[in-house]
């Protein structure tokens, strides 16, 4: 599709998205499905999560030969040191309902590099990664990660040598996975703090790795949005 | 299914690739022996199974999240903690019951919404009428309220 047949976009006008979400909402309320708090509840746990706690886990991982350990056999269990408990965290005691509670911590090594997708869906540990971004979901980056990964990860800057192997980790909706990317060289020394600062969430994605001095993921464009999420609730 | 071999998955993938119905393809409502075992596989199929399909590169982007989509993703995670779905039951109608034509062409969210809407009515939660009458009343309410 080229883009002069796409629609303008809607500014004024409430979108056909808007109002059946609006209607879904209301009618579960008004039946008892689920309570108004019930929703106000989730939402804010949605705010609370993002990347940083898995950050700090690679940082600790790096840090602390035994807790590497931990992370790389039971990732559930190492989040807890971070914060994350996937039973507990979500309001409704049990998890949430679409990550289920299992994390695999995929360790690179220097002649291997792991990168997560989900072909099937759009599967992301959101409890310990936030939200996934928009390219993940993708059918593109799903069609292609797992027949071209060189290229694709090339394409977000990312130039592997021809002799690192690379292990494409497809999610489901039973396991989740974050990249323990290897500790780059210039961080001798480094406080936890000062490590977790470069594990960005592409980073734990897998694709792009940590450097010194990369403290934020590439500049990419930004749909923006037509009524944006207000974190005023 | 076994394991194909990549020129067996190659071959798979094109004929997936020429399953979309048009009027200029011969193969609405085949007669029964005119499917062969390549491709009664690949009329099976789901069209959320994108994995290895070849496509070209596109520029990756953010995007910035719409109250709508936040709302949507709290509306199906409360509607599985109170037990209404569970999240296999969500992925099914939103991912593999939609059809390819939805499938890829509604906005991520937008599949979960319908995901949403359709489990109200299928199990009886509300009535089509309700839904329909709700969303006009939503409609009417917005008129309203942008008119003052």
């Amino acid at each position: 599709m080229s883009d002069n047949h796409k629609p303008a976009p809607m500014v004024d006008e409430i979108s056909d998205f808007e109002v059946l979400e609006i209607a879904v909402r209301e009618l579960a309320i008004e039946k008892g499905l689920f309570s108004a708090d019930d929703h106000r509840r989730w939402t804010e746990y949605v705010h609370s999560v993002g990347p940083l706690p898995a950050g700090r886990l690679v940082a600790k991982a790096w840090l602390d030969p035994e807790f590497k350990k931990l992370a790389v056999t039971d990732g559930v269990k190492a989040s807890l040191e971070v914060g994350v408990d996937w039973i507990n965290s979500p309001p409704t005691k049990f998890g949430t309902p679409s990550d289920y509670c299992n994390l695999r911590v995929l360790e690179d090594t220097p002649r291997l590099k792991h990168v997560v997708v989900c072909t099937l869906c759009s599967c992301y540990p959101r409890p310990i990664l936030g939200q996934s971004p928009e390219w993940y979901r993708t059918p593109n980056y799903r069609r292609r990660l797992v027949r071209w990964p060189r290229q694709v990860l090339s394409e977000f800057g990312l130039q592997l040598p021809e002799d690192m192997e690379i292990r494409v980790a497809d999610s489901n909706q039973k396991t989740r996975y974050i990249v323990l990317p290897v500790r780059p060289a210039g961080t001798e020394g480094w406080s936890e703090d000062q490590l977790a600062e470069i594990v960005t969430r592409d980073c734990l994605i897998g694709v792009a790795v940590p450097k010194p001095g990369r403290k934020a993921d590439d500049k990419r464009h930004v749909h923006p949005a037509v009524h944006p999420v207000h974190h005023d609730h | 299914m076994s394991s194909p071999d990549r020129q067996a998955l190659k071959r798979h993938l094109d004929l997936v690739g020429q399953l979309q119905p048009a009027y200029h393809q011969p193969n609405h409502a085949p007669f029964p022996d005119e499917i062969d075992h390549a491709r009664y596989r690949a009329l099976l199929r789901s069209p959320h199974d994108v994995g290895g399909e070849p496509d070209v590169p596109i520029p990756w982007e953010e995007k910035e999240e719409e109250q709508w989509e936040l709302n949507t993703f709290a509306t199906c995670e409360c509607l599985a903690w109170r037990g209404v779905w569970t999240a296999e039951e969500r992925r099914r109608r939103h991912n593999v019951d939609l059809g390819q034509t939805q499938y890829l062409s509604l906005p991520y969210y937008g599949r979960w919404l319908l995901g949403a809407a359709r489990i109200l009515v299928d199990k009886q939660c509300v009535t089509l009428t309700e839904l329909v009458n709700k969303i006009d009343e939503v409609k009417k309410r917005y008129e309203q309220s942008s008119t003052r």
